[in-house]
């Protein structure tokens, strides 16, 4: 019993523990200034793009209205999510991650940062 | 282990560097902006909440890990917020009423104490019910540390829940708010409710508040169905058991015009046909069985004040256990194999109403539900068949004596009419309950942090005369990190002598009894204790409680005393419960949320004249649970280890017995564990589970006393206390589409 326990929490955290690098070979990211005026547009906007071809990592945000992909190169492009935003009804304009990085310091500063975590709390 | 759940108790750290956001919440009604005081607000995901006070304003704890705040309050539109500074909030709610409702804000944990509720509850949500297999009511509580969930024989499939370690019975299990599954639905009446259909479930120990009637001796268990009005549009669900199990669920919400009137369908049908015989007693393991149901709800919401919501559904089931060579169309005779066969209908059906006053500081509010049930059925020679009709109505008038809500009154009253026909060795048995009461609660409230609830009812029972039920409530946060609760209360409740007890007719000695119908009573005292910190950026939550019924009056089933009969008689004497649980939940590492939990049951029945441990009930519960999502929770990892505590079975004396030689395991069983895992896997518009219950296959042996004779004096199918089904690998598919 025991020790089912304890190999089922090695199985845990090995496999977390290979979750922790960052970016990996093979892995690009893209960044989209959006319109969404609302935190529901957001939460279907997250719903849909977490289930698009390659996409490991997704921050998407009304305050600054931004989203964030990484994704694994190979299986998805710029295009492929910005026809995958567009058809959801929404804006897609390509932006730099430096773009993106001052859009998002400056909804923090007026107070509406949203971190990855609190994306996750919604689902 | 009750020193480790001390230790923890006395382990309150304050880790957590908190800051301070202030705010003030408006309600717009008619007149315009108005301060609302008493409005909760909490984080998302945590149980740290406060409530505005009297000009609207509040002021809450922000720690690094909190982005959301909710802000609720009844008769108003909820508000999820993100607040990622301290600037001074300004919040404002729009008039909205769901009358008899519970609103369950979504959150990422499963199952969460509420720190607002006067009366602790545990909430079982959407993603909690997504962790287990979980195709009906019983199996919704695999992972739940207060809820107990055992086969109450082995032939008929019917499962029975315990809270505080008492069966069922002494729960006041509701649907919508609405007392439900009683009567000759208690034995399987947990199946009747399937998982896919449930919004959430709503768990609430020791006395309940009296609006709800004056039953609930050890809690009260509600269940809310999926909303018309919800952003569901489709769902579906299909599960496929190796064992031959067969499952399909789906319900469909439509507008009908705009969002004012819309509709829900809902359909289930489950199937086992394959005969399973693991152990090779020549039983089967669970009975073949079929069930289908169609249930269809109304709702109009003007969102102007009023409400109404009108549904009834339609349940039709067969089962057929015993032998595994018994057929369906063999006679019960000795002569043939050892069959039992019931078939139950049902029809049900419910209406509620509600208006809001514009003022918001009066509401009324009308519940009512119906149903008629028909059993028929025969364990081997004994045919048992009863009718019951039953319609239950509440009336509740709402009150605010202060725009505050410091002071708030709730009162009404309630009729119920349940009447049962019902045969047993060819005795006709008749009677009718009726039950008008009247009732009030007086709600305290002079601060977020304090609430008293005391309330009374008067009930005027046509066959025991008037009876009065008290309960008290009572809450408080004791700083930020910890809230208290205590409560006690009577209740009282009838027992259905034969209806709620027919499982035992599969046993070779006949049920007698002396009364077919009498009141059983318990008073229930009550403490908790649930504590709130941020351990390393996470919430880490640790609640400990204490449960103690006493029954006066209580109907006593006693399997030990003759050898002749098994005696379903009034208590002589004394009989209690005590519970004692300790839980904690935390998440070590990230997404991966753990539970631990422990339940001491103590309880004790006076039996045939003495105080004995009641028997088939395990001495403690252990619960460990391990829910692992990976980023973007497209996998999700479910892991449950339960450890029951070992228990006394109860044995009649045989002649000779003196002289005979038993093993320690004939009036003990011993401690067992059974573990439970799954794995999901989430699509767009699919997710795809599968997954193993009771994988290490451990199971009771001999679980049918007298199997290879049960026309015979020793059979005896009632002595169950473990599983009886082993290893069982199941695969599901769900389908989901939402509006947009």
């Amino acid at each position: 019993m025991k020790k089912l326990v304890v190999i089922f929490l090695i199985l845990m955290l090995g496999g977390f523990t290979s979750e922790i690098s960052a970016q990996k070979k093979g892995r690009a990211v893209v960044c989209f200034q959006s319109d969404m005026d609302c935190a529901d547009c957001e939460t279907t906007l997250y719903e849909y793009l977490k289930f698009e071809k390659g996409v490991k990592d997704l921050k998407v945000d009304h305050a600054s209205n931004t989203i964030f992909i990484e994704y694994v190169e190979k299986k998805n492009n710029e295009k492929g999510f910005a026809g995958a935003i567009e058809k959801k009804g929404y804006k897609a304009e390509k932006i730099s991650d430096e773009k993106y990085r001052e859009l998002v310091s400056i909804a923090k500063e007026s107070g509406h940062e949203h971190s990855h975590e609190v994306h996750r709390e919604r689902e | 282990m009750k020193q480790i759940g001390i230790i923890i108790l006395l382990f309150l750290p304050f880790f957590t560097i908190a800051q301070v956001l202030e705010g003030i919440v408006y309600g717009n009604d008619k007149n315009g902006k108005q301060p609302l005081p008493g409005v909760n607000i909490y984080w998302q995901g945590t149980n740290s909440g406060v409530a505005s006070g009297d000009n609207g304003t509040f002021k809450i704890r922000k720690t690094n890990g909190n982005h959301i705040l909710v802000v609720s309050f009844v008769g108003y539109e909820t508000q999820e917020l993100h607040v990622h500074n301290l600037d001074p909030l300004e919040i404002v709610l729009e008039p909205n009423l769901e009358l008899g409702e519970v609103k369950v804000v979504h959150k990422n944990r499963g199952t969460y104490l509420s720190a607002i509720d006067p009366i602790q509850t545990e909430r079982i949500n959407g993603a909690e019910l997504h962790k287990a297999a979980c195709c009906n009511l019983a199996e919704s509580f695999e992972t739940n540390p207060s809820v107990d969930v055992s086969y109450s024989d082995a032939v008929t499939g019917a499962k029975q829940i315990r809270l505080l370690g008492l069966e069922g019975t002494y729960s006041l299990l509701q649907i919508e708010n609405m007392p439900n599954l009683r009567g000759l639905a208690t034995n399987f009446g947990l199946t009747y409710v399937p998982g896919p259909w449930m919004e959430s479930i709503q768990v609430s120990k020791g006395a309940a508040s009296v609006l709800n009637g004056y039953e609930s001796i050890a809690g009260q268990i509600n269940a809310e169905y999926k909303k018309p009005d919800s952003e569901e549009k489709l769902f579906l669900n299909t599960f496929f058991g190796a064992s031959g199990r067969l499952e399909f669920n789906g319900n469909g919400n439509v507008r009908v015009y705009k969002d004012l009137l819309t509709t829900g369908l809902f359909v289930h049908a489950s199937d086992q046909a394959q005969r399973n015989d693991e152990n090779g007693n020549g039983f089967l393991d669970e009975p073949l069985s079929r069930q289908i149901q169609v249930f269809n709800r109304w709702k109009y919401n003007n969102h102007k004040g009023y409400m109404a919501q009108a549904g009834f559904s339609v349940l039709t089931e067969d089962r057929q256990g015993g032998q595994a060579a018994f057929e369906r169309d063999m006679q019960p005779v000795v002569s043939n194999p050892y069959g039992i066969l019931i078939e139950n209908d049902r029809l049900d059906g419910f209406f509620k109403t509600g208006y809001v006053w514009p003022n918001q500081r009066t509401a009324l509010a009308w519940l009512s539900n119906f149903s008629k049930h028909q059993t028929r059925s025969f364990y081997g020679l004994n045919d048992y068949d009863a009718d019951e009709t039953r319609f239950y109505g509440s009336a509740v008038l709402t009150r605010d004596f202060d725009l505050l809500g410091k002071h708030s009154i709730n009162t009404g009253f309630s009729f119920i009419y349940d009447n049962f026909s019902e045969n047993l060795y060819n005795q006709q048995l008749e009677r009718t309950e009726q039950v008008p009461g009247i009732f009030a609660e007086y709600t305290l409230k002079p601060s977020e942090d304090f609430t008293f609830l005391a309330g009374i009812r008067t009930d005027f029972h046509n066959l025991f005369g008037t009876f009065v039920t008290p309960r008290f409530h009572f809450r408080y946060n004791l700083g930020e990190h910890v809230t208290v609760r205590a409560s006690a209360g009577k209740g009282y409740r009838t027992a259905n002598v034969i209806a709620e007890n027919n499982y035992l007719l599969a046993s070779a000695r006949p049920l007698q009894w002396t009364d077919d119908v009498f009141q059983e009573k318990a008073w229930n005292y009550g403490f908790a204790l649930v504590q709130n910190y941020t351990l390393w950026e996470r919430d880490l939550q640790l609640n400990a409680e204490y449960f103690r019924t006493d029954f006066q009056t209580q109907l006593v089933v006693d399997r030990e005393t003759s050898s002749e009969n098994v005696i379903l008689a009034p208590l002589d004497g004394k009989s209690y419960s005590n519970s004692l649980q300790f839980d904690v939940r935390y998440q070590p590492i990230e997404r991966l949320d753990l539970l631990l939990a422990y339940r001491h049951n103590d309880v004790k029945q006076t039996i045939g004249g003495q105080l004995v441990e009641k028997p088939l009930t395990s001495r403690y519960k252990g619960l460990v649970t391990f829910n692992y999502t990976t980023n973007l929770k497209k996998w999700m990892f479910d892991y449950t280890i339960q450890f029951n505590g070992g228990g006394r079975i109860p044995r009649y004396p045989v002649e000779g017995m003196e002289s005979m030689q038993f093993s320690p395991d004939y009036y003990e069983f011993s401690p067992y564990t059974v573990m439970n895992a799954q794995v999901t896997k989430y699509f767009r518009y699919w997710n795809i589970y599968l997954g193993a219950e009771n994988f290490t296959d451990f199971k009771q042996k001999n679980p049918v006393a007298g199997a290879d004779d049960p026309f015979g004096p020793d059979f005896d199918a009632t002595n169950v206390w473990g599983p009886i089904m082993g290893r069982r690998i199941y695969l599901g598919l769900r389908f989901n589409l939402n509006y947009d």
